[in-house]
């Protein structure tokens, strides 16, 4: 698409952006097929699919049985045969039931045959808590997969990044795994501008500074962006400036950026939603200790969902998951060191 | 009765697939019996000098449902071998010549340096044994996960069907995987789209150390095709011709747009799960039976319809006298020289090639580039 002049454009949340990245993509690549349960007829359970059957096809558009490594499996076998394919996960939880056929099959399958097949699939699918979802619709299950060489994994927090990492990640001949946040799909106080077609793009690997500040930084992705502003809001009026890193994509990271900022900052607080052990905010956490120790001036600390599955009912469930109250403590407790 | 021919099958013979075969058809069929039976004997004899690492998964005893199964198949088709059907990945097109260039299927150099773990692999000796594949030759690359790649199968004929082709996928499994959950999903979404999909069970009646009655509630492992509404069909998989006619009657079932079909060939695993298991596998194994599953050797059951229909005499058909040997009982005299000599350029291929250069362990795990 040529890169001209954008029109204004209306304000668009979450989910729009990421329809539209699908729909131009699925215009500009006839290889492009989508799988998934609901996603024809019905336009996916959240509607992120909406009218795609209609415009595509039956050949473009499958709604698949509900059977999570079929569909994978069924999709490998298509990259496998010179298709690209975007798998959606209904829920991001339910990815389990197709765990083998991610990690084993289609995350390996460029490794073992030397570079002889790629697999351009793209697998999203609503995730994350903070909505009364209960334990099997609210998981962060990225770690699973970042502990599974040759996927790549992203995890948008804006309308503009939701539509241009997804872009990305059907033009990559990698598979790509999308985290989208269900809990910011129509959220109306984020909605913004996002251009069309080539502009919209947004690297896989480039993570963003959302907020500068010279005292600590708080790095994170998601849902937990938004509680990491709110806190840099809490530790101005404590006097503390923090910045704020969205990483955006877990595999590969970003780590100039945050090694960046620690350099300007020497504290570093990581909030992730998944689990305290193993999970994502643990590696970096690892990788800055071994590779930037000197720039750190307090132990690097973490705030991540206690070692417990997301609970229903409000109070339960605030009290496992990161908040804008762990977050700014926590960060406090770096600035005070 | 675990062996033998089974009760259903058909002795219609006028209208089998098989009928239309000639007496050079049945003398190939019995040469690739011999080439399969050669391939897995040398190997393990080659693993007994201490020379190759990794498991070997004898065929041994089941090679007619490799070369019955392949053998109308059209160039184009896919396959998805597992452990148990190396024989496959280099059979594969043998129509095409065995040593066209621009068969689609895999050298038997290659297999060998696959299993030498040396360069000339396709897979550059990065998983072992079995697990390799080549999109080139239509070969869905495989995995250690059984019944795993079937819905890749499905995956692949899908992608040709969009294209407008029309190509058939054939699937191995041993009854044991039938089980797996993905074997269940891949097959479902097959039929719902009609897919061309044939997936052969290889029934050889042990699942590692499991046997059947402890896998499966009922004794045809092919009615799990009715759950379906497909086509369920059972081979005597002793028997060249027999498979032949059943897969061919699945795969034009699939080309002509009808959908999949399970075919169940009841064969006999006549040692142990891989060769770390064979003196085990007598402890779970009961000597008679395994004395009984023995006895019909595809290359024999062959040989005794060539005399039959005297495409054979009876002293051609004692020259090579391979069958109801064990690996170390057979000598390459048992097996005609084109055989050997096929074998042996496969053979000095692997042996003259390096390994990979340790560095190529940390390559490839993400594809460069849009």
């Amino acid at each position: 698409m040529a890169k001209t002049e954008a029109p204004a454009r209306t304000k668009i949340n979450y989910l729009t952006a990421l329809k539209e990245a699908i729909f131009e993509e699925f215009e500009r690549d006839a290889d492009l097929v989508g799988m998934g349960e609901d996603i024809g007829l019905l336009g996916g359970a959240f509607g992120v699919t909406d009218g795609l059957l209609d415009k595509f096809g039956r050949d473009r558009v499958f709604d698949m049985p509900i059977s999570e490594a079929a569909i994978v499996g069924t999709a490998c076998g298509l990259c496998l045969n010179g298709k690209k394919v975007m798998v959606e996960m209904q829920f991001i939880d339910f990815i389990s039931c197709g765990f083998d056929q991610i990690v084993n099959m289609t995350a390996t399958y460029h490794y073992r045959t030397a570079g002889e097949v790629s697999m351009p699939m793209v697998i999203r699918g609503p995730a994350g808590g903070y909505g009364g979802g209960a334990l099997y619709h609210s998981q962060m299950n990225e770690a699973w997969f970042a502990n599974s060489p040759g996927l790549k994994i992203v995890c948008p927090s804006t309308p503009a990044d939701a539509k241009g990492l997804l872009k990305s990640a059907f033009r990559d001949p990698n598979p790509v795994m999308v985290y989208e946040m269900k809990e910011l799909y129509r959220r109306r106080d984020i909605e913004e501008e996002v251009a069309v077609g080539d502009d919209a793009i947004v690297p896989i690997g480039k993570a963003r500074v959302r907020r500068e500040g010279d005292d600590v930084t708080i790095v994170t992705y998601g849902n937990n962006v938004y509680h990491a502003l709110a806190a840099a809001d809490n530790l101005a009026s404590e006097g503390f400036s923090a910045e704020v890193v969205d990483i955006r994509s877990l595999v590969p990271l970003d780590e100039a950026t945050i090694k960046e900022s620690l350099a300007k900052t020497n504290r570093l607080v990581v909030v992730n939603e998944a689990p305290r052990t193993c999970g994502f905010a643990g590696e970096i956490l690892a990788r800055l200790a071994e590779e930037a120790f000197e720039l750190l001036d307090a132990p690097p600390m973490r705030v991540t969902r206690l070692d417990t599955p997301v609970p229903w009912v409000k109070p339960l469930e605030t009290f496992v998951l990161p908040s804008v109250d762990k977050i700014t403590e926590t960060a406090l407790r770096a600035c005070r060191y | 009765m675990r062996t033998g021919k089974p009760e259903d099958a058909s002795d219609n013979v006028p209208q089998r697939p098989s009928a239309k075969l000639g007496v050079q058809d049945y003398k190939e069929l019995l040469n690739q019996l011999y080439l399969a039976r050669y391939f897995d004997v040398r190997l393990i004899k080659e693993k007994k000098r201490g020379r190759l690492k990794g498991t070997l998964y004898s065929s041994h005893n089941q090679e007619a449902v490799i070369v019955g199964s392949l053998f109308g198949l059209q160039p184009t088709d896919w396959i998805s071998p597992i452990h148990r059907d190396m024989p496959a990945f280099f059979m594969k097109d043998f129509r095409s010549g065995w040593r066209n260039p621009e068969r689609l299927g895999m050298s038997i150099q290659e297999v060998c340096a696959q299993v030498w773990g040396r360069t000339g692999s396709p897979g550059r000796a990065r998983d072992n044994w079995s697990h390799i594949g080549s999109r080139r030759a239509h070969i869905v690359h495989s995995t250690s996960m059984l019944a795993g790649t079937i819905p890749a199968a499905a995956g692949v004929v899908l992608a040709d069907r969009l294209r407008g082709e029309n190509t058939v996928a054939l699937t191995y499994n041993g009854e044991g995987s039938t089980a797996q959950g993905v074997f269940h999903e891949a097959i479902n979404f097959a039929a719902v789209h009609k897919l061309p999909l044939v997936t052969i069970i290889e029934n050889n009646h042990w699942a590692y150390g499991t046997p059947t009655e402890l896998e499966y509630s009922q004794r045809d492992f092919a009615r799990r095709a009715d759950g379906y509404g497909i086509p369920g069909l059972i081979a005597d998989g002793q028997d060249v011709l027999d498979v032949y006619d059943k897969v061919m009657e699945a795969v034009e079932h699939a080309r002509s747009g009808q959908g999949p079909s399970i075919v169940e060939c009841k064969t006999f695993r006549a040692y142990g799960h891989g060769d770390h298991d064979d003196d085990r596998a007598a402890k779970y194994r009961p000597k008679d039976e395994v004395e009984d599953g023995r006895k019909r050797d595809p290359i024999a059951v062959m040989k005794e319809q060539m005399v039959k229909l005297g495409y054979m005499t009876k002293a051609e058909a004692a020259m090579f006298a391979a069958e109801n040997k064990g690996a170390g009982e057979v000598t390459d005299a048992d097996f005609p020289p084109e055989v050997v000599a096929y074998m042996n350029e496969g053979v000095e291929f692997a042996v003259a090639q390096p390994e990979p250069p340790a560095e190529e362990g940390g390559m490839w795990v993400f594809a460069e580039g849009e």
